[in-house]
């Protein structure tokens, strides 16, 4: 973590340097904003929501960093903030580099808090195609791309292998096809104490993955044309089931209070301690038990739709062009060396580096680039027996099958319509058919708006 | 603020004289002195306050240039649910907090008049907790109200009760907060003490040999002798609670979308209009949400110096 | 103008600011009747209301020293006692940056509002002029007036001057007085002896002598109450630096810690004890002000009327 700081001085050193340019008016550059004939090699880069970079960050930034050795780089950590982006925006004190989740890239794009990139990404040599297509269509809006992905998350199921074998169950009962099997599976992982939970079944992971219940019920969140579908009845009737699993564990208010109490990363994590059965998560939670416990007994299934064929859904992040964005040739620099496959392999080797130290097992990169997903597997992912080993199989076998919310100019509205719209339910404040027919009203609106 | 007048209108002025000074010199000069709050005021009050209006039958988004839309942004304030949502959630902690903190106060601030010297320790003890920064007392209460591992609902349960889910139960989010708040009630506490050692010991000792009890005592003499204080408390700390924002936007709200999902039962108005203006950058509809805001506290604070004018004793009126 | 303190309120109860106390009335609290036993009871009720009080704080400095699997367990004393929490907090945030921030923009608003606050309280107490009680009027009328009317429009002025992803609109605006402390200010300036005033006019002292050499040095209690509570005051704001400040390293304490909570709290990665160690580290800043300070504070919150 001691890079972290490292980088946030340079952060701050980078931050005056930028008064300084913008004040020269751009001695050091052609004076084109747009970027053409400006190599964007010299200057400063500034970053939002990039969080704190770990090995496979900061390998990448060191990439960017001998390749443009003349840009400051000035990394502004901590996560994506909504707000503090638009205030910066607004302000005209807009980063260089904005680093948000995809899901969010439409609403931005329809305000015009962010640039479309295609001249740019022309001009750059970046190619769509090399991207996976789930991610570039979250990022495309109305024909134009706004953003260049980065990471590909996908979920599966993962399993506590302790907790199955206490419930005498085996791992082919935890499964999603059958939902009638799966209450009863659920109800048989669950264990109380006194007043409160000892161990959750089965979380359904509401409201973050309603777009996978909603999807092993046949239907989607967003039509392709980016508007909401958020009443559709085999929406409202996953969310009535995935619902009824919570009911049977305790209710929502004491299962949300005792899953905030969760080691998440720690040593005495939520598996350690037997405090969970099975939820769905994302691959790069493997990376995190590997390390916290590598003795404990994981297991893992895909998330399958009501057929038993399997399902995934992915996000991830993009790196995207703010409105107003100082030094935007730099920037496409920027993006293209951090998601080229070059780039990915220094990475993934960063990563063995700090495996080997650890000797821990390579758990997988998840990335919107899949030639460079199949380098690193093929060098660095060995194969194995344990639990650990199938689950980073399992992730790599959903990068091929995930899908994805299409991206939508009023993709942010629509996303809060409708995990409002959940919360409502869990609280018990709504039943799910009047808090989804409601939040597609809310979304309808916002989408008819956007511009 | 009848309370403040009424006050400065008993006071002995320093350069003698009721009537205004004709002095040209001494006008120029005493606008001298006050020119910098006149200039505070025009710029950031008042002229803000009329922009706000303005802004408010605007679409703005800071960005581009703002458009007249007439009365929607009012229209869309009687229709937003959450507009409803987060008045009543705001008006709700408002009735609970209160006077809540007021009794708890009060009763700490009696017997704290009762221990003579000793008086001074448990002061600070009480006061400390209000010098703990508002982010970080969010951040401690809500591990410290967590509905199956916190403390409170541990220590309940050691005799014998359930306690709620204070942080993910909507019922019982804002009791929670009502909690978090209490803590730092410090210098309430302060202030009722100053004012009960006002209070004159002889009119306890009149009440006595007209054989009043404990309770006639301080009804008839305790809370008539406090009263100034009891209002001032009572204006104060409903302003303040009407814009609760900072604890519970550290406990409920942030970066991540979702942080916690009863955030719905932990809408205040204040947040709301935080997010509508600086979030998704509606600054003309979070104007009106603003003027909204302002004439419900100025009706508020209205209808309280009204009622109380009947129950508040000043002794300087006597003069 | 600037936030209000929390738990700062005047005290214009009876017997508050200025009053002469009637002739021959004692104060209740000094009763004659001082045998322990009589006194007991209380102490008992308060001791027990300490240990509320208290008990959130202790626990918080314990959690803030335990191993992530601790922190729920509430045993005071840590089992494992676990120090690299707060160089944890230290690698991934930069607190001593945010504290040194915060310091800067303390130190700032707390001297240009105690100055600026002592001019103009100084101009409605000395002076009889036309328009005073209606001045005095908007001045206490402000009070009441929620920051949340004119945090757009003041938003935009900052926006204007290029001034917004700064430091400067935190504080910048105390330049102009704070209707609170211009109140506090005046009442006390209105208990200083006229006579002192009239000597130095006599002797040719300009109006602003009069404040300069004779009110400021007097009022140096009240100005060190004013200048603790706006620092205070400061420490707290959150809403503020959310609206102005985007760059990590000129956040202050109370967005910095929000930072903290966002990626180490609820939705993050729960690391509760990290979250508890920052919250500390912001904490302790007010408490060694309060240990040195806690008589201004107290006696400004609760007695300054007496004074006069």
């Amino acid at each position: 973590m001691t890079i972290t700081r490292r980088g946030l001085l340079a952060g701050s050193v980078g931050a005056l340097a930028l008064g300084a340019t913008s004040a020269c008016g751009g001695v050091s550059r052609s004076g084109n904003d747009t970027g053409s004939g400006d190599k964007g090699d010299t200057g400063s880069l500034s970053t939002q929501g990039f969080g704190k970079p770990d090995d496979v960050g900061q390998a990448r930034i060191d990439a960017f960093k001998s390749a443009y050795p003349n840009v400051q780089l000035a990394i502004n950590e901590g996560d994506f903030d909504p707000q503090q982006f638009l205030s910066a925006v607004a302000s005209g004190n807009a980063p260089s580099l904005v680093y948000l989740n995809r899901d969010l890239v439409g609403s931005y794009a329809a305000q015009g808090a962010i640039q479309p990139l295609d001249d740019h990404l022309a001009s750059a040599g970046i190619k769509t195609g090399d991207y996976r297509e789930a991610a570039i269509k979250e990022v495309t809006i109305d024909g134009k791309v706004y953003g260049v992905p980065e990471f590909y998350n996908t979920r599966n199921i993962l399993v506590n292998g302790k907790a199955l074998q206490e419930a005498g169950l085996t791992l082919a009962d935890v499964s999603t096809t059958d939902w009638n099997k799966l209450h009863t599976v659920a109800t048989k992982l669950y264990k109380a104490s006194g007043g409160g939970i000892a161990r959750i079944g089965f979380d359904p992971k509401l409201p973050e993955f309603l777009p996978l219940w909603a999807k092993a019920n046949g239907a989607d969140l967003v039509n392709a044309d980016g508007s909401p579908n958020l009443d559709d009845p085999r929406i409202i009737e996953a969310l009535t089931y995935a619902l009824s699993l919570i009911n049977e564990q305790g209710g929502w208010s004491k299962f949300k209070a005792f899953r905030d109490t969760w080691d998440l990363f720690g040593a005495g994590n939520q598996f350690v301690k037997n405090q969970a059965g099975a939820f769905p998560w994302e691959g790069w939670y493997v990376n995190v038990l590997v390390q916290s416990s590598p003795k404990l007994d994981l297991q893992s299934v895909p998330f399958t739709d009501k057929q038993g064929s399997p399902i995934s859904f992915e996000n991830g992040s993009a790196w995207c062009l703010p409105k107003g964005a100082k030094n935007p040739a730099a920037a496409i620099n920027w993006m293209k060396v951090m998601t080229s496959t070059d780039t990915w392999l220094k990475a993934g080797a960063a990563r063995q580096a700090t495996v080997e130290k650890n000797n821990s097992i390579f758990t997988g990169l998840f990335t919107a680039n899949p030639s460079a997903d199949d380098q690193i597997k093929a060098k660095y992912v060995k194969p194995g027996q344990t639990g650990f080993h199938k689950a980073i199989e399992n992730y790599y076998a959903s990068t091929g099958y995930a899908f994805a919310i299409p991206g939508s100019k009023a993709g942010s509205e629509i996303k809060a319509a409708w995990q409002d719209a959940v919360n409502r339910a869990l609280a018990g404040q709504q039943k799910p058919d009047a808090a989804m027919k409601q939040a597609q009203a809310d979304a309808s609106k916002a989408f008819s708006a956007a511009k | 603020m009848a309370v403040t007048t009424a006050n400065v209108a008993t006071r002995k002025l320093l350069p003698g004289g009721a009537r205004p000074t004709r002095n040209w010199r001494e006008i120029r000069a005493a606008y001298g002195f006050i020119s910098l709050w006149i200039i505070g005021f025009l710029v950031f009050t008042l002229g803000p306050m009329i922009a706000s209006l303005v802004l408010s039958f605007t679409d703005y988004n800071a960005i581009d240039a703002p458009e007249g839309v007439g009365l929607a942004n009012y229209r869309e304030l009687v229709t937003d649910p959450k507009v409803a949502k987060s008045l009543g959630n705001t008006l709700i902690y408002a009735v609970l907090y209160v006077p809540s903190s007021m009794v708890v106060a009060l009763l700490l601030a009696m017997v704290l008049n009762r221990v003579g010297r000793a008086s001074g320790f448990f002061r600070t003890v009480f006061y400390l907790p209000v010098m703990t920064p508002t982010v970080a007392v969010g951040a401690l209460f809500l591990l410290l109200l967590n509905g199956q591992e916190g403390l409170l609902n541990r220590t309940l349960r050691l005799i014998g009760i359930t306690g709620p889910n204070w942080t993910t139960d909507t019922n019982w989010v804002k009791p929670g907060l009502v909690i978090t708040m209490l803590w730092s009630l410090g210098g309430t506490v302060v202030i009722y003490l100053a004012a009960l050692r006002q209070v004159p010991k002889d009119l306890y000792e009149a009440a006595e040999m007209d054989g009043a009890n404990a309770w006639t005592k301080f009804r008839k003499v305790t809370v008539p002798m406090i009263s100034g204080a009891l209002f001032f408390t009572l204006i104060v700390q409903t302003i303040s609670a009407l814009q609760m924002f900072d604890q519970a936007y550290t406990m409920f709200f942030g970066a991540q979308q979702n942080s916690t999902y009863s955030n719905e039962a932990a809408l205040f108005y204040v947040i709301y209009l935080f997010q509508q203006a600086f979030r998704f950058l509606h600054m003309g509809y979070a104007s009106a949400l603003a003027w909204l805001l302002f004439l419900i506290i100025l009706i508020i604070t209205a209808v309280q110096v009204r009622v109380s004018r009947r129950f508040v004793y000043y002794e300087g009126e006597k003069d | 103008m600037s936030t209000s303190p929390p738990g700062l309120t005047a005290v214009p109860t009876t017997g508050g600011p200025g009053h002469e106390r009637t002739e021959g009335s004692r104060p209740a609290s000094g009763r004659r009747d001082e045998r322990w036993w009589r006194r007991a009871p209380y102490l008992i009720v308060l001791g027990l209301a300490s240990v509320v009080f208290t008990y959130p704080f202790v626990w918080l400095i314990s959690a803030s020293l335990k191993p992530r699997t601790e922190v729920f367990d509430n045993a005071l004393i840590p089992h494992t006692l676990r120090l690299e929490n707060f160089a944890d907090v230290w690698d991934y945030a930069p607190v001593l940056t945010w504290v040194g921030n915060s310091a800067v923009v303390g130190l700032a608003a707390a001297t240009t509002v105690t100055i600026s606050s002592a001019l103009v309280a100084f101009g409605f107490a000395y002076f009889r002029f036309p328009g005073r009680n209606v001045l005095f009027g908007l001045v206490l009328a402000t009070m009441m007036l929620p920051q949340a009317v004119t945090m757009i429009p003041v938003y935009l002025i900052w926006n204007k001057l290029g001034l917004t992803g700064t430091q400067v609109p935190l504080w910048a605006q105390n330049i102009f007085g704070s209707a609170f402390y211009i109140f506090l200010l005046r009442q006390f300036f209105l208990g200083l002896p006229r006579e002192l005033f009239e000597a130095a006019r006599v002797d040719g002292s300009s109006f602003f002598g009069l404040f300069w050499r004779i009110a400021l040095p007097l009022a140096r209690p009240a100005l060190a109450i004013v200048f603790v509570f706006e620092i205070q005051a400061s420490w707290n704001d959150l809403i503020r630096p959310l609206i102005y400040l985007q760059e990590t390293s000129l956040f202050t304490v109370p967005r910095g810690l929000k930072a903290v909570i966002d990626t180490f709290g609820n939705g993050g990665e729960q690391h509760w004890e990290i979250v508890m160690a920052a919250s500390l580290i912001a904490t302790l800043p007010m408490i060694i002000i309060f240990a040195v300070a806690q008589r201004h504070i107290i006696e400004g919150i609760a007695t300054q009327g007496r004074k006069g």
